[in-house]
């Protein structure tokens, strides 16, 4: 039995369980693989961990990245890539490339830098769950690496301002978008029918952009524009996160479960009882109010309150 | 420069591709794109003749090499040549479906995002290297203190991206290890064929040459870079193939690789 293992990362919102594609990735992973995570959304608490998240936490092992966690996860045996060949696992990789280099530069700029979406729903939204007064600090701090990330990979010359590298960002964004579409065809999955590594992480790239209502969307216009896409990130969200969406985690789940058995099980007693003394009276009508007497003393305070219904 | 003057004009007998000097001054990262490009253009039938500047870098018109100048244009970069290339009318990748052509993208941007930045990592922020290696190349054309002025500069900005997308934390174990990720993907891609889509070869396995020979072929301080490439038998009878299919033709020039091979030693 492998150690418990605990996820910290953000949160989510509009029908995502979290708003970050690295933390999505790995949460994606994770019920790809069967792979038991508790998952702890960071809250305004100061103890949760906010630099490089998402974080997972086992026995004494703290590992941070998306690709380690994914090789921990490997490592305890919980594989979705267990059936592909070599020559497909080699094209997860090449794939997982092309979304770091095409796409990231377009979803960090939606979501940290062009200026309407950022100052209305990205920094409400972390602000709101990062404690004071980290909160008016830590969200401003992400935006300028996000920037200093694009500007440092992709705005050398000949681009020369800032609107040149995102007209540049947002092409290479969509081509990447169309490729992913004619890679995925008519296909449920990346590799056939079974979900593995790179339906992680193009599901975790995808998914923020299509569903999160931003002001300026030029992205996910392009996306509902490719069926096929949109398509692959409703059938994972309705699949494997039909639990978290609805609000209820799979622990709570669980517990609901085993109260209705217990529930199922006292009305199968009461009702066995009900027949029990059905045949009693039938037997001997003539001594009701002894035998049930005798009944109330022997069992317990469940059929007490039986017998006083029953009582004339 | 409208795409229809481009195409207008063939491809001039004059052509020459712009590098840094080779003897002393190229760095693994530099030669290793400079070498794609070569590689490219020979695959495509196209002469060129490679000139040697100090300034190279400076000339270049996005500041990374090499730059190739053609008629009246001067076009820096793989990606970018490879456009100009094709709206000349040459293409190694039109004989490729949509899901072929999508992956070969993917590929190249595997090749740039780990080989790439493994040999900038390794030039750029291992401290001995930097030491003996790179800070004497890369100044040797200046005088003392203009060398070290310019070395420093370009580290701190190397240094800057490499933080900019998390490389900065990395050891050089690490690197190494996502090196020998890399090289068995291209490994188990390239499988026993000769190229890497069907029986031709495309800009992939330019892109894939110009790093892994250059990696083969220079001497760094320690062996450990050419040794994961090594692990893999397939890579390396790849790059002798290209070679000899390729280069051999221009034995007498100095400039082709098999002769570079043979000064490995020089490049320290």
């Amino acid at each position: 039995m492998a150690a418990p293992m605990e996820l910290s990362c953000w949160g989510g919102d509009w029908g995502l369980p979290s708003l970050h594609p690295e933390s999505l990735t790995v949460m994606a992973y994770a019920k790809f693989s069967g792979a038991p995570l508790t998952v702890n959304t960071i809250s305004n608490s100061w103890k949760a961990p906010r630099e490089d998240i998402p974080v997972l936490i086992s026995e004494n092992n703290v590992i941070s990245r998306p690709a380690k966690i994914l090789s921990f996860l490997r490592k305890q045996k919980y594989n979705a890539d267990y059936e592909l060949s070599a020559k497909q696992g080699a094209d997860t990789l090449a794939y997982i490339a092309l979304l770091e280099e095409k796409l990231l530069p377009a979803l960090l700029h939606t979501f940290w830098i062009d200026a309407e979406n950022y100052c209305s729903v990205t920094k409400p939204w972390f602000a709101s769950r990062i404690a004071f007064p980290l909160n008016l600090y830590l969200p401003g701090k992400m935006s300028r690496e996000a920037l200093n990330r694009i500007l440092l990979t992709k705005g050398g010359p000949p681009l020369y301002s800032l609107t040149e590298v995102e007209a540049q960002i947002y092409r290479d964004a969509k081509e990447c978008l169309n490729l992913l579409s004619k890679r995925l065809g008519t296909s449920q999955f990346f590799f056939g029918d079974t979900p593995t590594t790179l339906d992680a992480f193009v599901f975790g790239f995808l998914a923020p952009v299509y569903k999160v209502c931003f002001p300026r969307v030029q992205l996910q216009e392009h996306l509902k524009q490719l069926p096929n896409l949109c398509r692959f990130c409703d059938d994972i969200l309705t699949c494997y996160f039909r639990l978290s969406v609805s609000g209820h985690s799979p622990a709570g789940q669980d517990t609901a479960d085993a109260n209705l058995q217990k529930l199922t099980q006292l009305v199968n007693k009461e009702s066995n009882l009900i027949e029990k003394m059905d045949d009693n009276l039938r037997k001997s009508p003539q001594h009701p109010p002894r035998k049930l007497t005798m009944l109330k003393l022997a069992a317990g305070g469940e059929e007490g309150s039986l017998l006083n219904r029953l009582s004339p | 420069m409208s795409p229809l003057s481009t195409a207008a004009e063939p491809w001039p007998e004059n052509a020459a591709l712009y590098q840094q000097l080779k003897e002393e001054q190229i760095l693994l990262s530099d030669n290793a794109s400079s070498l794609a490009v070569q590689a490219f253009l020979q695959m495509c039938n196209l002469p060129i003749r490679v000139v040697c500047r100090a300034n190279a870098e400076y000339m270049s018109p996005s500041g990374k090499l090499p730059f190739i100048h053609v008629g009246n244009q001067v076009v820096s970069e793989l990606g970018p040549i490879v456009q100009f290339v094709k709206a000349k009318g040459h293409s190694l990748s039109d004989g490729l479906d949509e899901v072929q052509k999508a992956e070969m993208k993917a590929y190249m941007e595997l090749v740039n995002n780990i080989l790439l930045t493994a040999e900038l990592y390794l030039q750029w922020c291992d401290d001995v290297t930097v030491e003996e290696i790179t800070h004497p190349r890369y100044g040797s054309p200046y005088p003392w203190p203009l060398n070290r002025i310019l070395a420093y500069q370009k580290q701190w900005e190397v240094r800057r991206k490499m933080k900019a997308i998390g490389w900065a934390g990395k050891t050089l174990d690490q690197v190494l290890e996502e090196v020998d990720q890399c090289c068995q993907a291209l490994s188990q891609r390239l499988g026993t064929q000769p190229y890497f889509f069907n029986k031709q070869p495309t800009e992939l396995d330019a892109l894939v040459f110009g790093h892994l020979f250059t990696i083969l072929t220079t001497q760094l301080i320690t062996d450990e870079l050419s040794e994961k490439v090594k692990n893999y038998s397939n890579l390396p009878a790849f790059c002798r193939r290209i070679e000899q299919q390729f280069f051999e033709g221009h034995a007498k020039d100095s400039s082709s690789p098999a002769a570079r091979a043979a000064h490995r030693s020089l490049l320290r």
